[in-house]
């Protein structure tokens, strides 16, 4: 909700932007994508290139094809540091491709190996990413460097008088950066010019500071170039990295497909258990113990007539069937929680307020989302708050629960220790999977010593 | 008697000690698994145990395999098998071996805590108890051969032996002469081709055939 009496109509200039690019997060984030990008590039590249060539030359033999299975798995965890790296610096968020599985020992590995699609597009990847890597690193440095150093001109020319700046240096620098000056040894009192042509030189003050001036244009130039070749590396990471499309597509939904039925059946197995060992205990325990309080009443000759006894045991069965209405009422609210009924916000609340550590939610959901969300969003908020109680050792969490733009985006954070991965028993690979059957997206920053900031974004409707 | 009970549920576990030991019965050991019953019964060697099917770790069928174990290493423990739904193959299982002394009854039976303590007995005696349901459904398993060759009579007094009845029981529960009941037994016992024993082994026996078609 905007608030009226708040709102300042900026009418901002347009140099403002202008000035504010080259110190923005975003520039030096996607400039540090660039520089970081090249080495990765240039090893994954010529990992790609090896694994692929030592595979297929050594396919006659029996280690080709495992080597060439292996090389593939290898790419895709590559591929994940690429993916990770144009999340943390571009705020890419690409959502991981399934996870590689397989089933029937070492042949049934090899053939699920070599037919993943994952692997192909994250080789594929490698192999393109390394010409993108260099034409990107060369604009951006190329603008960042030069401007740089245009800019600090007067300083350099100055400075380089006679004997101020030991020869090696300036040769070294020259060599690396000043691709259209040179220097021929012979210029004086300056050692430190750039030549334009054989007789031209720009050493008098006002030449120097239009240097200088190129220089801020570079420097202010330099944000605008790193930004305008972004998105290619982000239609790279996206087109290679992320799930499939086409195809690939409906084998992923096919996957993701199995995994929801294994998870109901798994639900359904997990509730058959509850109903086992909770529900249906008690009750027979509730009967086995009113039978035995009847035939203590029943003046049969096998067992005598013992009022007193009989009440004590009916006093413990009138327990069991109360402590079995408990067990049914927690055992439906894990079915499906009649709060959901009424609406997400409200079944969250019922949640936070039971949740074991001391939990705050702010949610602010002004469109309904599907029923199927909803009931993913409640019980992927259950299992995080239970993650949070079991593993974190927290003290305070938060719940956000916010829709809009199409989206709900959940977030659960904690002050506890940390260090939460997905596997470890903490379900949290179940989770993700559930997440992804609707085209959701779930994210784990938990470094050790935390906090734990698990977020999850859903689409409102399937 | 003296019992051993291997039961996961606490509550149903205590419940079966407290009528137990009520009823006069020593409760030697009470444990939640199945390897705890294995050694338990070596520890004690108990007249009989009553294992739960579906225990720790699997939740599967370990109460069974103990149960199994159990009858192999000590053949004179009895042991009444308990489960919260009945497994025709389960009860073959257990019954494979050597059906004297052996019990498979479906949880909801300690309701009528009488019958339950009757069939526990019978079967730290040597008997069998088996639940009225698994008789069923084994009956319906062994039709075909069975059923052409008994009356119809025979087969309900062959299901009552199955139970663990005795012939006054069988009597009592058919409305008919215990004269009547002999003469089906006997009728019974010629016609699956038992050798003439022991009366009891010989029901064990006409069980077993009744069971495995």
């Amino acid at each position: 909700m905007l608030n009226h009496e708040n709102v300042v109509v900026k009418t901002s200039a347009w140099w403002r932007p202008v000035l504010k690019a080259p110190v923005a997060r975003r520039t030096w984030a996607a400039t540090l994508y660039m520089v970081v990008g090249l080495p990765l590039a240039l090893v994954g590249c010529f990992f790609a290139v090896a694994s692929l060539v030592l595979g297929a030359g050594l396919a006659v033999t029996f280690v080709g094809l495992p080597l060439l299975a292996l090389g593939g798995l290898a790419a895709r965890r590559l591929g994940a540091a690429h993916r990770a790296l144009a999340r943390v610096l571009l705020d890419e968020r690409v959502a991981a491709p399934p996870r590689f599985e397989w089933t029937g020992g070492f042949f049934g590995w090899l053939q699920a190996a070599l037919k993943d699609g994952p692997s192909w597009r994250a080789r594929a990847y490698l192999l393109v990413k390394l010409p993108v890597a260099i034409v990107t690193f060369y604009l951006t440095v190329l603008f960042w460097v030069q401007g740089l150093v245009w800019l600090t001109y007067p300083i350099w020319w100055q400075l380089s008088g006679p004997g101020r700046v030991p020869e090696d240096l300036l040769l070294d620098v020259r060599v690396l950066i000043f691709r259209g000056g040179s220097y021929d040894g012979r210029f004086e009192p300056h050692q430190y010019t750039i030549r334009l042509t054989d007789n031209s030189y720009l050493d008098t003050w006002p030449r120097v500071l239009l240097v200088s001036l190129a220089g801020i244009v570079c420097v202010l130039a330099a944000p605008w170039v790193v930004r305008a070749v972004t998105p290619l590396e982000r239609a790279l990471v996206r087109g290679l990295l992320g799930p499939a499309t086409g195809p690939a597509r409906v084998r992923e939904l096919e996957t993701a497909r199995a995994q929801v039925v294994e998870d109901s059946a798994s639900t359904l197995r997990r509730i058959e258990r509850d109903l086992h060992d909770g529900t249906q205990a008690q009750l027979a325990t509730l009967a086995m113990t009113l039978g035995q309080a009847k035939e203590k009443l029943e003046h049969r000759p096998d067992v005598p007539f013992d009022p007193d006894g009989a009440l004590g045991l009916i006093d413990t069965a009138h327990r069991h069937a109360k402590e079995a209405l408990v067990e049914l009422r927690d055992i439906a609210r894990g079915i499906h929680p009649p709060a959901l009924d009424v609406g997400l916000d409200a079944a969250l609340s019922t949640l936070v307020t039971r949740s074991a550590v001391p939990t705050v939610l702010n949610s602010d959901i002004p469109i309904r989302p599907a029923k199927a969300i909803e009931a993913i969003a409640y019980f992927s908020v259950a299992e995080l708050l239970a993650n949070v109680a079991k593993h974190s050792q927290a003290r305070h969490a938060i719940v956000d629960a916010l829709g809009g733009g199409g989206m709900l985006r959940l977030r659960v954070s904690d002050d506890g220790v940390g260090g939460a991965l997905p596997g470890g028993g903490s379900g949290l690979l179940g989770l993700a999977d559930r997440v992804r059957a609707v085209d959701g997206h779930l994210d784990i920053a938990s470094p050790p010593g935390g906090p734990t900031v698990v977020s999850v974004r859903l689409p409102l409707h399937t | 008697m003296r019992v051993v009970i291997a039961e996961d549920a606490a509550i149903f576990r205590d419940g079966l000690v407290r009528l137990l030991e009520d009823r006069g019965h020593a409760v030697v050991a009470a444990v939640a698994d199945g390897d705890a019953l294995v050694a338990a019964v070596a520890e004690h060697r108990p007249d009989v145990a009553v294992v739960d099917v579906r225990m720790p770790p699997t939740h599967t069928d370990e109460g069974l395999r103990a149960a199994i174990a159990v009858r192999e290493a000590h053949s004179d423990v009895g042991v009444l098998v308990f489960s919260q739904y009945i497994e025709t193959r389960y009860a073959a299982r257990l019954l494979s071996a050597n059906s004297a002394g052996v019990g498979y009854l479906l949880k909801d039976r300690v309701a009528d805590t009488s019958d339950f303590v009757d069939a526990l007995t019978r079967v730290a005696a040597g008997g069998t108890a088996l639940d009225p349901e698994v008789v069923s459904q084994l009956l319906a398993a062994s039709n075909r051969t069975i059923e052409t060759t008994l009356t119809r009579r025979e087969n309900e007094v062959l299901a009552l032996m199955a139970e663990g009845r005795s012939n006054a029981a069988i009597s009592q529960a058919l409305v008919i002469g215990e004269g009547a009941v002999e003469k089906h037994v006997a009728n019974i016992f010629a016609k699956l081709d038992l050798p003439v024993s022991h009366e009891d082994n010989r029901r064990v026996l006409a069980v077993l055939r009744y069971l495995q078609p």
